[in-house]
Protein backbone atom coordinates (compact mmCIF):
# COMPACT_ATOMS: atom_id res chain seq x y z
CA UNK A 1 0.00 0.00 0.00
CA UNK A 2 1.67 3.22 -1.11
CA UNK A 3 1.62 6.63 0.22
CA UNK A 4 -1.14 7.98 -1.49
CA UNK A 5 -3.48 5.13 -1.54
CA UNK A 6 -3.61 5.52 2.39
CA UNK A 7 -3.64 9.26 2.46
CA UNK A 8 -6.82 9.06 0.54
CA UNK A 9 -8.26 6.75 3.01
CA UNK A 10 -7.79 9.17 5.89
CA UNK A 11 -7.42 12.77 7.17
CA UNK A 12 -4.41 15.11 7.19
CA UNK A 13 -1.23 12.63 9.01
CA UNK A 14 -0.53 15.70 11.14
CA UNK A 15 -3.81 16.92 12.16
CA UNK A 16 -4.43 15.62 15.34
CA UNK A 17 -7.88 13.73 15.78
CA UNK A 18 -8.39 14.89 19.29
CA UNK A 19 -7.80 17.29 21.99
CA UNK A 20 -3.82 16.59 23.55
CA UNK A 21 -3.33 13.80 20.95
CA UNK A 22 0.46 12.75 20.74
CA UNK A 23 1.16 11.05 17.51
CA UNK A 24 1.47 7.02 18.49
CA UNK A 25 4.04 5.56 18.31
CA UNK A 26 6.33 9.03 19.24
CA UNK A 27 8.63 7.90 16.46
CA UNK A 28 8.93 5.74 13.57
CA UNK A 29 11.89 3.91 14.79
CA UNK A 30 10.95 0.26 14.05
CA UNK A 31 14.58 -1.05 13.22
CA UNK A 32 17.35 0.22 14.89
CA UNK A 33 21.19 -0.93 13.92
CA UNK A 34 24.56 -0.03 16.37
CA UNK A 35 27.46 0.51 14.39
CA UNK A 36 31.11 1.15 14.89
CA UNK A 37 32.78 4.43 13.98
CA UNK A 38 35.48 2.37 13.62
CA UNK A 39 33.97 0.34 11.13
CA UNK A 40 35.35 1.22 7.91
CA UNK A 41 32.12 0.29 5.73
CA UNK A 42 30.09 2.21 8.48
CA UNK A 43 28.31 4.36 5.23
CA UNK A 44 28.17 1.15 3.05
CA UNK A 45 26.45 -0.91 5.87
CA UNK A 46 24.25 2.21 7.39
CA UNK A 47 23.18 3.26 3.94
CA UNK A 48 22.66 -0.64 2.81
CA UNK A 49 20.36 -1.38 5.82
CA UNK A 50 17.55 0.57 5.69
CA UNK A 51 16.99 0.95 9.34
CA UNK A 52 14.97 3.79 10.84
CA UNK A 53 18.18 4.64 13.23
CA UNK A 54 21.46 4.13 13.43
CA UNK A 55 23.16 3.96 17.09
CA UNK A 56 26.87 4.64 16.70
CA UNK A 57 29.67 3.02 19.14
CA UNK A 58 32.52 5.03 19.70
CA UNK A 59 35.33 3.31 21.52
CA UNK A 60 38.07 4.84 23.34
CA UNK A 61 41.06 4.03 22.12
CA UNK A 62 44.44 3.50 24.35
CA UNK A 63 47.10 5.86 23.95
CA UNK A 64 45.26 8.61 22.32
CA UNK A 65 43.82 11.75 23.34
CA UNK A 66 40.43 9.91 23.17
CA UNK A 67 38.33 12.73 23.39
CA UNK A 68 40.32 15.04 21.17
CA UNK A 69 40.19 11.47 18.52
CA UNK A 70 36.17 11.48 18.64
CA UNK A 71 35.66 15.00 18.49
CA UNK A 72 37.72 14.65 15.09
CA UNK A 73 36.12 11.62 14.07
CA UNK A 74 33.05 11.53 15.04
CA UNK A 75 30.96 14.34 12.55
CA UNK A 76 31.96 12.51 9.77
CA UNK A 77 30.89 9.19 11.01
CA UNK A 78 27.53 10.62 11.39
CA UNK A 79 27.02 12.07 7.98
CA UNK A 80 27.95 8.72 6.91
CA UNK A 81 25.38 6.83 9.06
CA UNK A 82 22.66 8.70 7.84
CA UNK A 83 23.20 8.69 4.31
CA UNK A 84 20.76 6.11 3.85
CA UNK A 85 17.76 8.22 5.73
CA UNK A 86 18.30 7.04 9.34
CA UNK A 87 17.90 9.00 12.14
CA UNK A 88 21.58 8.93 13.79
CA UNK A 89 22.39 8.73 17.78
CA UNK A 90 25.43 8.13 19.48
CA UNK A 91 25.52 5.55 22.78
CA UNK A 92 27.56 6.96 25.67
CA UNK A 93 28.10 5.24 28.94
CA UNK A 94 26.66 6.47 32.49
CA UNK A 95 29.48 5.88 33.78
CA UNK A 96 31.66 8.54 31.62
CA UNK A 97 29.06 10.21 30.22
CA UNK A 98 29.94 13.93 30.58
CA UNK A 99 33.30 13.30 29.32
CA UNK A 100 31.53 11.07 26.35
CA UNK A 101 29.37 13.81 25.41
CA UNK A 102 31.47 16.42 25.17
CA UNK A 103 33.61 14.39 22.52
CA UNK A 104 30.19 13.18 20.67
CA UNK A 105 27.66 15.58 20.47
CA UNK A 106 27.19 17.48 17.04
CA UNK A 107 24.73 18.67 15.38
CA UNK A 108 23.51 15.64 13.11
CA UNK A 109 22.16 13.54 16.30
CA UNK A 110 18.67 13.19 17.24
CA UNK A 111 19.78 12.27 20.52
CA UNK A 112 22.25 9.95 22.48
CA UNK A 113 21.46 6.52 23.93
CA UNK A 114 22.56 6.45 28.11
CA UNK A 115 23.22 2.78 28.87
CA UNK A 116 24.16 1.94 32.17
CA UNK A 117 21.58 4.10 33.83
CA UNK A 118 20.87 3.35 37.51
CA UNK A 119 19.11 6.29 38.50
CA UNK A 120 16.95 9.09 37.37
CA UNK A 121 19.95 11.33 38.28
CA UNK A 122 22.04 9.98 35.37
CA UNK A 123 19.21 11.60 32.89
CA UNK A 124 18.98 15.07 34.54
CA UNK A 125 22.69 15.47 34.78
CA UNK A 126 22.99 14.46 30.93
CA UNK A 127 20.20 16.43 30.17
CA UNK A 128 21.92 19.95 31.70
CA UNK A 129 25.11 18.86 30.00
CA UNK A 130 22.83 18.77 26.48
CA UNK A 131 21.00 22.55 27.55
CA UNK A 132 24.62 24.03 26.90
CA UNK A 133 26.01 21.39 24.08
CA UNK A 134 23.29 22.58 22.19
CA UNK A 135 23.74 26.27 22.67
CA UNK A 136 28.19 25.60 21.89
CA UNK A 137 27.45 23.68 19.00
CA UNK A 138 24.51 25.32 16.64
CA UNK A 139 21.98 22.89 17.81
CA UNK A 140 18.39 23.75 18.47
CA UNK A 141 17.61 24.21 22.06
CA UNK A 142 15.63 20.94 23.27
CA UNK A 143 16.42 18.92 20.03
CA UNK A 144 18.56 16.40 21.32
CA UNK A 145 16.46 13.14 22.77
CA UNK A 146 17.55 10.97 25.51
CA UNK A 147 17.14 7.73 25.70
CA UNK A 148 17.93 4.57 28.01
CA UNK A 149 19.54 1.26 27.24
CA UNK A 150 18.21 -0.49 30.21
CA UNK A 151 20.36 -2.91 31.21
CA UNK A 152 20.49 -2.81 35.39
CA UNK A 153 17.77 -3.17 38.13
CA UNK A 154 18.29 0.54 39.16
CA UNK A 155 16.89 1.58 35.85
CA UNK A 156 13.82 -1.11 36.18
CA UNK A 157 13.70 -0.10 39.48
CA UNK A 158 13.42 3.67 38.88
CA UNK A 159 12.05 3.48 35.29
CA UNK A 160 8.98 5.75 35.49
CA UNK A 161 11.38 8.28 37.55
CA UNK A 162 14.00 8.12 35.00
CA UNK A 163 11.24 8.68 32.20
CA UNK A 164 9.97 11.83 33.73
CA UNK A 165 13.33 13.12 34.51
CA UNK A 166 13.72 15.15 31.55
CA UNK A 167 11.63 16.55 28.68
CA UNK A 168 14.09 14.72 26.56
CA UNK A 169 13.42 11.20 27.20
CA UNK A 170 12.32 9.61 24.32
CA UNK A 171 12.96 5.96 24.61
CA UNK A 172 13.81 3.04 26.83
CA UNK A 173 15.72 0.09 24.83
CA UNK A 174 15.76 -3.36 26.22
CA UNK A 175 19.23 -4.93 26.48
CA UNK A 176 17.93 -8.74 27.64
CA UNK A 177 21.43 -10.39 27.52
CA UNK A 178 22.87 -7.39 29.96
CA UNK A 179 20.02 -7.00 31.91
CA UNK A 180 19.93 -10.81 32.45
CA UNK A 181 23.39 -10.66 33.50
CA UNK A 182 22.57 -7.87 35.92
CA UNK A 183 20.01 -9.59 37.46
CA UNK A 184 21.76 -12.90 38.10
CA UNK A 185 18.92 -14.40 35.70
CA UNK A 186 20.27 -17.33 33.29
CA UNK A 187 21.15 -15.36 29.34
CA UNK A 188 20.29 -17.95 27.46
CA UNK A 189 16.25 -18.77 26.93
CA UNK A 190 16.45 -22.08 28.78
CA UNK A 191 12.76 -21.23 30.97
CA UNK A 192 9.36 -21.92 29.17
CA UNK A 193 8.02 -18.44 29.87
CA UNK A 194 9.81 -15.10 29.40
CA UNK A 195 11.82 -13.98 32.86
CA UNK A 196 11.78 -10.45 32.00
CA UNK A 197 8.52 -10.38 30.95
CA UNK A 198 6.98 -8.10 33.87
CA UNK A 199 10.13 -5.87 33.43
CA UNK A 200 8.86 -5.39 29.51
CA UNK A 201 5.13 -4.79 30.51
CA UNK A 202 6.60 -2.30 33.10
CA UNK A 203 9.03 -0.50 30.49
CA UNK A 204 6.32 -0.19 27.87
CA UNK A 205 3.79 1.46 29.85
CA UNK A 206 6.25 3.60 31.76
CA UNK A 207 8.11 5.21 28.46
CA UNK A 208 4.17 5.19 26.82
CA UNK A 209 2.94 7.36 30.37
CA UNK A 210 5.39 10.31 29.51
CA UNK A 211 4.62 9.82 25.37
CA UNK A 212 7.91 7.91 24.89
CA UNK A 213 7.76 4.32 23.56
CA UNK A 214 9.94 0.97 24.48
CA UNK A 215 11.90 -0.99 21.73
CA UNK A 216 12.10 -4.81 22.22
CA UNK A 217 12.15 -8.16 20.66
CA UNK A 218 9.91 -11.04 22.51
CA UNK A 219 10.49 -14.21 24.03
CA UNK A 220 12.97 -16.22 22.98
CA UNK A 221 14.59 -14.31 20.38
CA UNK A 222 14.65 -11.35 22.36
CA UNK A 223 17.57 -12.81 24.95
CA UNK A 224 18.53 -15.52 22.00
CA UNK A 225 19.88 -12.46 19.27
CA UNK A 226 19.79 -15.65 17.06
CA UNK A 227 20.29 -15.05 13.50
CA UNK A 228 16.67 -16.70 12.56
CA UNK A 229 15.14 -17.52 9.39
CA UNK A 230 12.49 -14.76 8.58
CA UNK A 231 9.05 -16.74 9.66
CA UNK A 232 10.50 -17.01 13.32
CA UNK A 233 11.44 -13.16 13.00
CA UNK A 234 8.68 -12.48 11.49
CA UNK A 235 6.34 -14.35 14.36
CA UNK A 236 8.74 -12.50 17.45
CA UNK A 237 8.15 -8.88 15.84
CA UNK A 238 4.36 -9.10 15.71
CA UNK A 239 4.18 -10.83 19.35
CA UNK A 240 6.71 -7.77 20.36
CA UNK A 241 4.61 -5.57 18.44
CA UNK A 242 1.49 -7.04 20.34
CA UNK A 243 2.97 -6.93 23.41
CA UNK A 244 3.87 -2.92 23.03
CA UNK A 245 7.26 -2.73 21.46
CA UNK A 246 7.01 -0.11 18.69
CA UNK A 247 10.62 -1.45 17.30
CA UNK A 248 13.57 -2.90 18.12
CA UNK A 249 17.68 -3.09 18.11
CA UNK A 250 18.35 -5.38 15.11
CA UNK A 251 21.62 -7.62 15.77
CA UNK A 252 21.25 -8.96 12.14
CA UNK A 253 20.73 -6.89 9.21
CA UNK A 254 18.40 -9.67 8.13
CA UNK A 255 16.11 -8.52 11.26
CA UNK A 256 15.63 -5.10 9.66
CA UNK A 257 13.67 -5.63 6.95
CA UNK A 258 10.82 -7.98 8.99
CA UNK A 259 11.07 -4.84 11.69
CA UNK A 260 10.51 -2.23 9.11
CA UNK A 261 7.00 -4.14 7.75
CA UNK A 262 6.58 -5.33 11.76
CA UNK A 263 6.77 -2.51 13.44
CA UNK A 264 3.42 -0.93 12.04
CA UNK A 265 -0.43 -2.03 10.97
CA UNK A 266 -0.11 -4.54 8.11
CA UNK A 267 -1.44 -3.76 4.53
CA UNK A 268 -4.69 -5.98 5.66
CA UNK A 269 -5.21 -4.01 9.08
CA UNK A 270 -4.84 -0.74 6.92
CA UNK A 271 -7.49 -1.66 4.66
CA UNK A 272 -9.87 -2.86 7.40
CA UNK A 273 -8.96 0.55 9.53
CA UNK A 274 -10.76 2.53 6.55
CA UNK A 275 -13.78 0.06 6.30
CA UNK A 276 -14.84 0.32 9.80
CA UNK A 277 -14.18 4.12 9.47
CA UNK A 278 -16.09 4.41 6.27
CA UNK A 279 -19.35 2.22 8.03
CA UNK A 280 -18.80 3.74 11.80
CA UNK A 281 -19.56 7.25 9.66
CA UNK A 282 -22.09 6.29 7.72
CA UNK A 283 -23.94 4.76 11.02
CA UNK A 284 -23.66 8.09 12.09
CA UNK A 285 -25.09 10.25 9.92
CA UNK A 286 -28.09 7.73 10.56
CA UNK A 287 -27.98 9.00 13.70
CA UNK A 288 -26.70 5.43 15.05
CA UNK A 289 -23.98 5.14 18.04
CA UNK A 290 -22.61 2.08 17.01
CA UNK A 291 -22.48 -0.08 13.83
CA UNK A 292 -21.98 -3.89 13.08
CA UNK A 293 -18.99 -4.87 10.99
CA UNK A 294 -18.11 -8.73 10.26
CA UNK A 295 -20.03 -9.45 13.60
CA UNK A 296 -18.24 -6.93 15.27
CA UNK A 297 -19.50 -3.58 17.04
CA UNK A 298 -18.09 -0.64 16.08
CA UNK A 299 -18.29 2.39 18.30
CA UNK A 300 -16.41 5.41 19.26
CA UNK A 301 -13.08 4.01 20.79
CA UNK A 302 -13.19 1.73 17.71
CA UNK A 303 -13.55 3.99 15.33
CA UNK A 304 -10.69 6.18 17.07
CA UNK A 305 -8.57 3.41 17.77
CA UNK A 306 -9.16 2.61 13.56
CA UNK A 307 -8.51 6.26 12.88
CA UNK A 308 -4.82 6.60 15.10
CA UNK A 309 -3.52 2.91 13.82
CA UNK A 310 -4.19 4.30 10.11
CA UNK A 311 -2.11 7.38 10.98
CA UNK A 312 0.50 4.91 12.38
CA UNK A 313 0.47 3.06 8.81
CA UNK A 314 0.80 6.57 7.46
CA UNK A 315 3.02 7.63 9.17
CA UNK A 316 5.21 4.67 8.63
CA UNK A 317 5.17 4.95 5.11
CA UNK A 318 5.84 8.61 5.17
CA UNK A 319 8.98 7.77 6.93
CA UNK A 320 9.86 4.66 4.55
CA UNK A 321 8.87 6.82 1.25
CA UNK A 322 11.72 9.60 3.29
CA UNK A 323 14.07 6.50 3.31
CA UNK A 324 13.85 6.07 -0.15
CA UNK A 325 13.81 9.35 -1.44
CA UNK A 326 17.89 9.70 0.54
CA UNK A 327 19.04 6.61 -1.23
CA UNK A 328 17.56 7.99 -4.69
CA UNK A 329 19.76 10.88 -3.90
CA UNK A 330 22.78 8.93 -2.77
CA UNK A 331 22.63 6.90 -5.84
CA UNK A 332 22.83 10.09 -7.84
CA UNK B 1 27.88 -3.84 59.40
CA UNK B 2 26.94 -7.09 57.68
CA UNK B 3 29.34 -8.66 55.56
CA UNK B 4 27.92 -9.12 51.83
CA UNK B 5 27.67 -12.95 51.67
CA UNK B 6 28.98 -15.12 48.86
CA UNK B 7 25.43 -15.50 47.14
CA UNK B 8 25.47 -18.89 46.69
CA UNK B 9 26.82 -20.38 49.82
CA UNK B 10 23.48 -20.26 50.97
CA UNK B 11 20.91 -21.94 48.84
CA UNK B 12 19.40 -23.94 51.39
CA UNK B 13 17.50 -22.22 54.56
CA UNK B 14 15.80 -24.95 56.26
CA UNK B 15 12.97 -24.47 58.46
CA UNK B 16 13.38 -25.81 62.37
CA UNK B 17 10.41 -25.34 65.06
CA UNK B 18 12.48 -24.24 67.81
CA UNK B 19 10.75 -25.59 70.28
CA UNK B 20 11.16 -29.20 68.82
CA UNK B 21 13.24 -31.22 71.03
CA UNK B 22 15.40 -32.46 67.45
CA UNK B 23 16.20 -28.97 66.34
CA UNK B 24 19.73 -28.85 67.29
CA UNK B 25 20.46 -32.45 65.26
CA UNK B 26 17.86 -31.98 62.49
CA UNK B 27 20.02 -30.68 60.59
CA UNK B 28 22.70 -33.16 60.21
CA UNK B 29 21.10 -35.89 58.45
CA UNK B 30 19.84 -33.13 55.76
CA UNK B 31 22.61 -30.52 55.81
CA UNK B 32 21.38 -27.13 54.59
CA UNK B 33 23.44 -24.28 54.12
CA UNK B 34 21.62 -22.56 56.80
CA UNK B 35 19.35 -23.45 59.93
CA UNK B 36 16.59 -21.19 60.86
CA UNK B 37 15.24 -21.73 64.44
CA UNK B 38 11.18 -20.67 63.89
CA UNK B 39 9.95 -18.54 66.19
CA UNK B 40 6.87 -18.20 63.83
CA UNK B 41 4.00 -20.20 62.73
CA UNK B 42 5.71 -23.62 63.01
CA UNK B 43 5.75 -22.82 66.42
CA UNK B 44 2.41 -24.19 68.54
CA UNK B 45 1.44 -20.82 70.56
CA UNK B 46 1.68 -22.56 73.71
CA UNK B 47 5.19 -23.63 73.13
CA UNK B 48 6.22 -19.98 71.99
CA UNK B 49 7.74 -18.77 75.62
CA UNK B 50 9.76 -22.42 75.75
CA UNK B 51 11.14 -21.89 72.49
CA UNK B 52 12.04 -18.44 73.19
CA UNK B 53 13.56 -19.95 76.43
CA UNK B 54 15.44 -22.63 75.22
CA UNK B 55 17.06 -20.57 71.81
CA UNK B 56 19.91 -19.73 74.26
CA UNK B 57 21.63 -23.55 74.29
CA UNK B 58 20.23 -24.52 71.08
CA UNK B 59 22.14 -21.66 69.32
CA UNK B 60 25.38 -22.70 71.02
CA UNK B 61 24.61 -26.60 70.35
CA UNK B 62 24.08 -25.91 66.48
CA UNK B 63 27.37 -23.49 66.80
CA UNK B 64 29.68 -26.48 67.91
CA UNK B 65 28.69 -27.51 64.09
CA UNK B 66 29.67 -25.48 61.82
CA UNK B 67 26.20 -24.37 60.34
CA UNK B 68 25.15 -21.10 60.09
CA UNK B 69 22.03 -20.47 62.27
CA UNK B 70 19.57 -17.68 61.21
CA UNK B 71 16.38 -17.04 64.01
CA UNK B 72 12.75 -16.22 62.34
CA UNK B 73 10.70 -13.98 64.52
CA UNK B 74 7.04 -13.51 64.23
CA UNK B 75 5.85 -9.66 63.41
CA UNK B 76 3.37 -9.97 65.83
CA UNK B 77 6.18 -10.77 68.98
CA UNK B 78 8.69 -9.67 67.17
CA UNK B 79 10.22 -7.39 69.40
CA UNK B 80 10.25 -10.35 72.40
CA UNK B 81 11.56 -12.50 69.60
CA UNK B 82 14.58 -10.58 68.85
CA UNK B 83 15.08 -10.22 72.52
CA UNK B 84 15.22 -13.76 73.12
CA UNK B 85 17.07 -14.78 69.78
CA UNK B 86 20.03 -12.13 70.65
CA UNK B 87 22.71 -14.90 71.32
CA UNK B 88 26.43 -14.89 70.15
CA UNK B 89 26.56 -17.94 67.58
CA UNK B 90 23.45 -16.52 64.82
CA UNK B 91 23.86 -14.81 62.12
CA UNK B 92 21.06 -13.30 61.32
CA UNK B 93 17.21 -12.80 61.80
CA UNK B 94 14.71 -13.02 59.58
CA UNK B 95 11.76 -11.28 59.56
CA UNK B 96 8.87 -11.89 57.83
CA UNK B 97 6.16 -9.24 56.05
CA UNK B 98 7.94 -5.80 56.81
CA UNK B 99 5.57 -2.81 55.32
CA UNK B 100 7.33 0.07 55.79
CA UNK B 101 11.55 1.41 56.32
CA UNK B 102 10.54 2.50 59.89
CA UNK B 103 9.51 -1.19 61.39
CA UNK B 104 12.81 -2.54 59.64
CA UNK B 105 14.58 0.84 61.24
CA UNK B 106 13.80 0.17 64.81
CA UNK B 107 14.24 -3.38 64.58
CA UNK B 108 17.96 -2.68 63.44
CA UNK B 109 17.63 -0.09 66.69
CA UNK B 110 16.63 -2.92 68.99
CA UNK B 111 19.25 -5.51 67.40
CA UNK B 112 22.11 -2.96 68.12
CA UNK B 113 21.24 -2.57 71.73
CA UNK B 114 20.95 -6.47 72.23
CA UNK B 115 24.51 -6.77 70.58
CA UNK B 116 25.72 -4.09 72.86
CA UNK B 117 23.71 -6.30 76.09
CA UNK B 118 24.85 -9.37 74.70
CA UNK B 119 28.55 -8.67 74.07
CA UNK B 120 27.97 -9.35 70.40
CA UNK B 121 29.75 -7.39 67.65
CA UNK B 122 27.92 -4.43 67.09
CA UNK B 123 26.96 -4.46 63.37
CA UNK B 124 27.53 -7.89 62.89
CA UNK B 125 23.90 -9.38 63.17
CA UNK B 126 22.38 -9.92 59.43
CA UNK B 127 18.62 -9.10 59.08
CA UNK B 128 17.05 -11.27 56.30
CA UNK B 129 13.61 -9.81 55.12
CA UNK B 130 10.96 -12.47 53.21
CA UNK B 131 8.13 -9.79 51.42
CA UNK B 132 4.50 -10.79 52.22
CA UNK B 133 2.49 -7.87 51.74
CA UNK B 134 1.60 -5.92 48.50
CA UNK B 135 2.63 -2.63 50.81
CA UNK B 136 6.00 -4.59 51.13
CA UNK B 137 6.96 -5.27 47.85
CA UNK B 138 5.84 -2.12 46.33
CA UNK B 139 7.98 -0.22 48.72
CA UNK B 140 11.12 -3.06 48.61
CA UNK B 141 13.69 -0.38 48.28
CA UNK B 142 13.09 1.70 50.80
CA UNK B 143 12.38 -1.20 53.28
CA UNK B 144 15.53 -3.20 52.33
CA UNK B 145 17.87 0.31 53.07
CA UNK B 146 16.11 0.75 56.24
CA UNK B 147 18.93 -0.52 57.41
CA UNK B 148 22.76 -1.74 56.61
CA UNK B 149 22.13 -5.17 57.80
CA UNK B 150 20.09 -6.11 55.42
CA UNK B 151 21.82 -8.90 53.06
CA UNK B 152 19.04 -11.02 51.55
CA UNK B 153 15.38 -9.63 50.72
CA UNK B 154 13.16 -12.76 49.82
CA UNK B 155 9.93 -13.87 48.36
CA UNK B 156 7.45 -14.75 51.65
CA UNK B 157 4.45 -17.29 51.88
CA UNK B 158 1.51 -17.83 51.50
CA UNK B 159 0.68 -14.56 53.38
CA UNK B 160 0.74 -13.00 50.49
CA UNK B 161 -1.96 -15.00 48.72
CA UNK B 162 -4.43 -14.38 51.24
CA UNK B 163 -3.24 -10.37 51.67
CA UNK B 164 -3.31 -10.06 47.26
CA UNK B 165 -7.27 -12.03 47.36
CA UNK B 166 -6.81 -14.72 45.20
CA UNK B 167 -7.21 -18.00 45.97
CA UNK B 168 -5.28 -19.67 43.10
CA UNK B 169 -6.94 -22.72 41.49
CA UNK B 170 -3.97 -23.05 39.46
CA UNK B 171 -0.82 -21.12 39.12
CA UNK B 172 -0.42 -18.40 41.32
CA UNK B 173 -0.49 -15.80 38.78
CA UNK B 174 1.05 -12.86 40.84
CA UNK B 175 3.58 -14.50 41.45
CA UNK B 176 6.33 -14.56 38.76
CA UNK B 177 5.31 -10.93 38.57
CA UNK B 178 5.82 -10.66 42.82
CA UNK B 179 8.95 -12.87 42.37
CA UNK B 180 10.64 -10.45 39.88
CA UNK B 181 9.50 -7.57 41.69
CA UNK B 182 11.38 -8.65 44.56
CA UNK B 183 14.50 -9.77 42.30
CA UNK B 184 14.74 -6.43 40.76
CA UNK B 185 15.00 -4.72 44.28
CA UNK B 186 17.19 -6.92 45.91
CA UNK B 187 20.03 -6.85 42.83
CA UNK B 188 19.92 -3.33 42.36
CA UNK B 189 20.90 -3.08 46.78
CA UNK B 190 23.18 -6.06 46.03
CA UNK B 191 21.31 -8.20 48.19
CA UNK B 192 20.61 -12.09 48.11
CA UNK B 193 17.57 -13.22 46.51
CA UNK B 194 15.39 -15.68 48.15
CA UNK B 195 12.37 -17.49 46.19
CA UNK B 196 11.28 -20.60 44.74
CA UNK B 197 9.33 -20.71 41.82
CA UNK B 198 6.67 -23.27 43.74
CA UNK B 199 4.03 -24.46 41.22
CA UNK B 200 0.29 -25.56 42.15
CA UNK B 201 -0.17 -28.55 44.66
CA UNK B 202 3.39 -28.27 45.42
CA UNK B 203 3.82 -25.16 47.63
CA UNK B 204 6.61 -24.71 50.08
CA UNK B 205 5.18 -27.08 52.76
CA UNK B 206 4.30 -29.77 50.82
CA UNK B 207 6.45 -29.92 48.16
CA UNK B 208 8.08 -33.44 46.90
CA UNK B 209 11.00 -33.53 45.40
CA UNK B 210 10.76 -33.49 42.39
CA UNK B 211 8.74 -30.52 42.51
CA UNK B 212 11.28 -28.69 44.86
CA UNK B 213 13.98 -29.19 42.22
CA UNK B 214 11.61 -27.57 39.72
CA UNK B 215 10.94 -24.99 41.85
CA UNK B 216 14.03 -24.10 43.02
CA UNK B 217 15.88 -24.80 39.09
CA UNK B 218 13.28 -22.53 37.55
CA UNK B 219 14.38 -19.40 40.62
CA UNK B 220 17.81 -20.36 39.74
CA UNK B 221 17.27 -19.31 36.21
CA UNK B 222 15.25 -16.07 36.87
CA UNK B 223 18.26 -15.23 39.14
CA UNK B 224 17.25 -16.12 43.00
CA UNK B 225 19.77 -18.06 44.50
CA UNK B 226 18.41 -19.66 47.89
CA UNK B 227 14.94 -19.99 49.17
CA UNK B 228 13.25 -20.99 52.79
CA UNK B 229 12.99 -25.28 52.79
CA UNK B 230 9.54 -25.87 54.98
CA UNK B 231 10.55 -29.33 55.51
CA UNK B 232 13.96 -31.34 55.79
CA UNK B 233 13.11 -33.30 52.64
CA UNK B 234 13.08 -30.18 50.35
CA UNK B 235 16.97 -29.47 51.64
CA UNK B 236 18.65 -31.73 49.08
CA UNK B 237 16.29 -31.02 46.07
CA UNK B 238 16.60 -26.91 46.78
CA UNK B 239 20.31 -27.21 46.84
CA UNK B 240 20.84 -29.77 43.76
CA UNK B 241 18.23 -26.73 42.19
CA UNK B 242 20.02 -24.06 43.10
CA UNK B 243 23.74 -25.37 42.39
CA UNK B 244 25.31 -23.48 39.53
CA UNK B 245 25.21 -25.34 36.56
Amino acid sequence: MNTQTLQAMQPDVEKPLFVGEKPMPKYIRRSVLALSIDDAQLGEKAYASWADAIILDCAKHPGRDWQADLKARVPAAIQAAARGGAEVFVRVNRDSAAAELEAVVFSGIAGVVLKGVTAPEDITAAAEQLDALEVSRGIAHGALEIDVEVDTAGAVWHSLAIARASERFGVFYVNEAALCQNLGMQSTPTLAFDPLEYIKSQLITVATSVGGQAMGMSYPLGLAQDNADEAIVKKAVRLARDTGFKGSMCPHAAWIKVCNEGFRPTAEEAAYYVKVIEVFAEGIKRGMASVPIDGKMIDVPVDLRAKLYLKWANRAQVRDDAKARAHERQGN
Amino acid sequence: MAETVALNNRRSWMIVPAHDPAAGTCHEKTKPDVVVLDLEYSVPPKAKESARAGLGALVKKLGDSQVEVFVRIDRATRWADVRAAMHRGIKGIVFSGPDAPEEVAELDELITAMERERGIDVGATELVLMLESAKGFWSADAITQASPRVSALGVGRIDLTMRLGPVPQDEFRLGRFLMTRALVAARMLDKQPLGALWRPGSRGGVANVAATIKAATEARLMGFTGCVCATPEQVAPVNEGFALA
